[in-house]
């Protein structure tokens, strides 16, 4: 088959993708929305969600145009490629608007879903996880379908991966900005509401007498669906990307069926995914969690099998080796190092586990020592996602290389294989807040105790899919930042004419990484700011309601609940601007400043704190929330006991570290990367050192 | 109408227009939320006299606010009230969270059984430590009130049974599950000595917090005096009040 064929196939897949999210959509949509209480409560969720994003729409739109304007300007320069700027622009619009159509989805479906999930959790568990899961699955439909669509239309159109490039930086630019400002509005409420509401004046989780309930159940939504959901999306369409780039540098020597294998492997997973989804379901007395899992190793294997199919297929009818057998081997390595790292993470994060209950355990002796055990079991889970990362870059390396392909080009592939799996785990993770908000729900709406401890069940599913997501969509992006690396200096060697050779004997290159070294921590420290910030803020705002209206605790007054959902909105919105200028400016200064050898180093520095960073975080801060869960289930003291207390304070902290700084540095080492690459042509060329 | 209530926490007789589970979330969150705290409290016959208590003052006191509103509290006396209240003019007993949610208790008329297990109590009134006994609840309310013990003797008492789980039967290596006291070594160690028969009772914490989590009560709550013996209110288990006082269990096991 010709490259073109596959590119419309790919769009033909992207296309019948959306059609299936749109199919589960309408299912979802007609279930049954429940008590008049509950669907009015369910509509304050909707509307603080909607408020968000359209503040964070508005101001996306108003970044979008301006870089728009200056991609086109900056790119527009070159007498052999005139037009070159004006694409990469509406490449970068096009990546942004369809980065920002699969997280507007993913809500929508989100907030509709609730609802009907506690509705349904009446019935059976069976036909609650069913609700929840479809609805998750239109955000991982969707958001595969969405990028595979573009990006195979804009190749079609254009033939130019670096084109493409201007979609991935598009994507991840709105990805860096929504899953930054989700984590932030996200927790921003959840402190207020447990500091106020738990700690302060013993109120129940989920009760609508808390001002922050509603903000904390929207948050779940920003955060957890669109946030993660957008981070996803960066990784899956720069994985991809940087493959493409990878193998329009190799084309000359390799052949140009490599350019688009990697949309080729994107069409397979979106396969795999469809087929994957049919295996999740869950009997009146079945397990969720097991449904999840299930249905990713499943898709797993599909994927694999498929992905052989195509080589030996492709290989036997040509009657040569069309596709090299490498890159199947980088495939698979990378599918299956995924799958186990995103298990692994598990084992930190669980309380069936000797870390969590550990720390449950120690926090009888004090809040000191539920910090330093569950921030050491933090350092040493990064130790097994480190050599999974280590282990899938080597083999994939070193299995394209003996297959005659360049190695590096192995190491793009295996991030596509990894990321090929992206349909079904977001599925998998828009799942967790969809039933989250679902127990909020049946709780606040006065649901019978039955149907909160079915969603309850539920919910403990989706806190386990969560952390492996978590582990997975880091490893993923680590994948993918080492292969937009080299891409980058492809692109260096291609535009300066010359050789790219970065020594640690350069004090270029070590300031360079010096400089990105401290760049994810400063990303993590900002965020966190912002949160404690904006925490206050809303802290004050509750009690100044509690105070002047005191019949909300009585039950006789209702609280302002869109003044919180304000303050967590514009507070996270205003504290973007910093994080947003290190991302996209900074590489840029390092470049155009010191240097492409500087910018290299400041990229490795970047990279390698931040995985170790974004790792430590966020399993940490899972460690810490899963520990307080397990006193809470009456180990250790159970809840109001002093490890109770320790354990309450260790989730605060791991709060921010697990939902808004963590999961963010994955965006933004790939940020980094995608501005480097794209702006590589230019800092090749125009460069001070 | 008006009302009467012996509070436990602290030790008071109040007189208010409230009704008990307004009262109760007056009592633990106020009327601005600046003040918050759990609150135990029993329901007094409102035509109640003593000597010694101006609760016909405190009750004529007891009047709407110019702007119609309800009187919360006139607190008739703040001393050594519970052993100048008979047990037959105390009624209902009211549990309420820290949040404000109320849970009403009737006198049981039965005492718990005592299956030879060993016990911790937590004091509430007037003092408030905690003690671990081999004693059931009525031979120690005996060694307290009786006059057996004439130094220690005291007029009245109320406490709680908590729940001591496996340590209750084996004190030295029973697993220990969800306790109301950190200090497990030095529980291990009372209960310990109490179960050697070393001595009947002993005190684990002199200065015990005046809180205590409802999940963690074993049987109820007791209430005696050397006149009129002890009266038991039996609080059901978590499980079968979380099917009855949905909202109330909530906020108790938080």
């Amino acid at each position: 088959m010709t490259n073109d064929l596959w590119l419309f196939i790919g769009i033909g897949c992207g296309l019948g993708s959306i059609a299936a999210a749109l199919v589960y959509y309408r299912w979802v949509s007609r279930q049954e929305p429940g008590n008049e209480k509950a669907v009015q409560i369910a509509s304050w969720i909707k509307d603080g969600a909607s408020t968000y994003l359209r503040m964070l729409y508005r101001a996306l739109i108003a970044v979008a145009i301006f870089l728009v304007i200056v991609l086109a300007v900056i790119f527009s320069g070159d007498p052999k490629r005139p037009l070159h700027g004006v694409y990469t622009a509406m490449a970068f619009g096009f990546g942004a608007l369809c980065s920002a159509l699969a997280g507007w989805l993913g809500m929508s479906i989100a907030v509709k879903a609730n609802v009907r999930t506690a509705t349904a959790c009446g019935r059976s568990l069976g036909q609650g996880f069913n609700v929840a899961f479809k609805a998750g699955a239109v955000m991982g439909l969707a958001m595969v379908g969405v990028a595979v669509f573009g990006m195979s239309l804009l190749y079609l159109i254009f033939h130019d991966a670096e084109i493409v490039l201007g979609f991935s930086f598009g994507a991840s630019s709105l990805a860096l900005l929504a899953k930054a400002g989700g984590g932030i509005f996200t927790k921003t409420a959840d402190i207020a509401a447990d500091l106020t509401g738990k700690v302060e004046l013993g109120i129940p989780e989920d009760d609508p007498r808390n001002p922050a309930v509603i903000a904390d159940n929207v948050g779940d939504n920003v955060g957890d669906v669109a946030g993660m959901g957008a981070d996803i999306f960066d990784s899956y369409v720069a994985a991809t990307v940087a493959s493409m780039l990878l193998g329009t540098s190799f084309a000359a020597t390799i052949g140009i069926q490599y350019v688009v294998l990697p949309l080729i492997l994107c069409i397979l997973g979106i396969i795999s995914a469809l087929i994957g989804l049919q295996f999740v379901k869950v009997g009146p007395e079945g397990k969720p969690g097991k449904a999840l899992n299930f249905g990713t190793v499943i898709s797993c294997v599909i994927f694999a099998g498929l992905a052989t199919a195509l080589f030996a297929i492709v290989n036997l009818s040509a009657g040569e080796t069309l596709l090299n057998w490498g890159a199947l081997i980088a495939t698979v390595s990378g599918l299956v190092i995924g799958v186990i790292i995103g298990f692994t993470t598990d084992y930190f994060t669980n309380d069936e586990h000797r870390p969590v209950r550990h720390v449950a355990e120690i926090s009888a002796s004090g809040t000191g020592l539920t910090i330093i055990t569950g921030f050491s079991y933090g350092l040493i889970s990064m130790a097994p996602a480190i050599f999974g990362i280590v282990l899938a870059t080597l083999a994939s390396y070193f299995s394209a290389q003996a297959f005659g392909l360049p190695g590096i080009y192995g190491v793009g592939i295996a991030a596509v294989g990894m990321l090929s799996l992206t349909g079904i785990v977001v599925s998998n993770d828009a799942y967790g807040p969809i039933v989250d908000n679902a127990k909020g729900i049946a709780e606040m709406s006065g649901m019978s105790h039955e149907v909160v401890d079915t969603a309850d069940v539920l919910d403990s599913a989706g806190n386990t899919a969560k952390a492996i997501t978590k582990g997975f969509s880091i490893s993923a992006a680590a994948l993918t930042v080492l292969a937009m690396y080299a891409a980058y200096s492809e692109v260096i060697v291609k535009y300066s004419g010359d050789s790219f050779i970065m020594s640690l004997q350069d004090p270029i290159v070590l300031a360079g990484i010096f400089l990105g070294c401290i760049v994810p921590p400063l990303f993590s420290a900002l965020t966190m700011l912002a949160v404690t910030r904006n925490a206050f803020t809303m802290i004050e705002e509750i009690r100044r309601q509690f105070k002047a209206k005191p019949g909300i605790l009585a039950g006789t007054e209702l609280p302002d609940y869109a003044k919180c959902v304000g303050i967590a909105s514009s507070g996270a919105l205003r504290a973007l601007v910093l994080p947003a200028f290190l991302a996209i400016i900074l590489p840029l200064i390092v470049g155009f400043c010191l240097g492409p050898t500087a910018l290299g180093g400041f990229l490795g520095g970047a990279i390698f704190t931040g995985v170790v960073f974004a790792l430590l975080m966020s399993n940490a801060g899972g460690l810490w929330d899963n520990a307080k869960k397990y006193i809470e289930a009456g180990n250790c003291g159970g809840p109001g006991s002093e490890a109770h207390k320790a354990a309450v304070v260790g989730d605060t902290v791991g709060d921010p570290f697990k939902d808004t700084a963590g999961p963010s540095l994955n965006t933004l080492i790939t940020v980094m990367s995608l501005v480097s690459s794209l702006f590589a042509p230019l800092i090749a060329q125009y460069h001070l050192f | 109408m008006r009302h009467l209530y012996l509070s436990l926490m602290p030790e008071a007789l109040i007189a208010s227009m409230l009704s008990p589970e307004e009262f109760g979330n007056y009592y633990a969150v106020g009327s601005e939320h600046t003040t918050q705290g759990q609150a135990v409290f029993f329901e007094v016959d409102p035509d109640f006299r003593h000597a010694e208590i101006p609760i016909g003052e405190a009750l004529s006191r007891c009047v709407p606010h110019a702007d119609g509103t309800p009187k919360h509290t006139v607190y008739a006396s703040v001393y050594r009230v519970l052993e100048r209240i008979p047990l037959s003019a105390i009624r209902t007993l009211y549990l309420t969270t820290k949040d404000g949610r109320t849970l009403g208790l009737e006198r049981s008329a039965e005492m718990p059984a005592s299956n030879g297990e060993l016990h911790l109590y937590h004091e509430l009134a007037p003092v408030r430590p905690l003690v671990v006994s081999r004693l059931g609840p009525e031979p120690f309310f005996r060694l307290l009130c009786g006059s057996s013990n004439p130094p220690l003797s005291i007029p009245a008492v109320s406490f709680i049974e908590l729940r001591l789980g496996d340590l209750a039967t084996d004190p030295l290596n029973g697993s220990l599950g969800d306790l109301p006291y950190d200090n497990v070594d030095h529980l291990r160690s009372c209960l310990g000595q109490v179960k050697s028969k070393e001595v009947a009772a002993k005190v684990v914490d002199r200065l015990h917090p005046g809180t205590f989590s409802y999940r963690t009560i074993k049987s109820g709550l007791y209430i005696g005096n050397k006149t009129d013996g002890l009266a038991v209110y039996r609080l059901q288990a978590m499980a079968a009040l979380k099917e009855t006082d949905y909202l109330w269990w909530k906020s108790a096991t938080i």
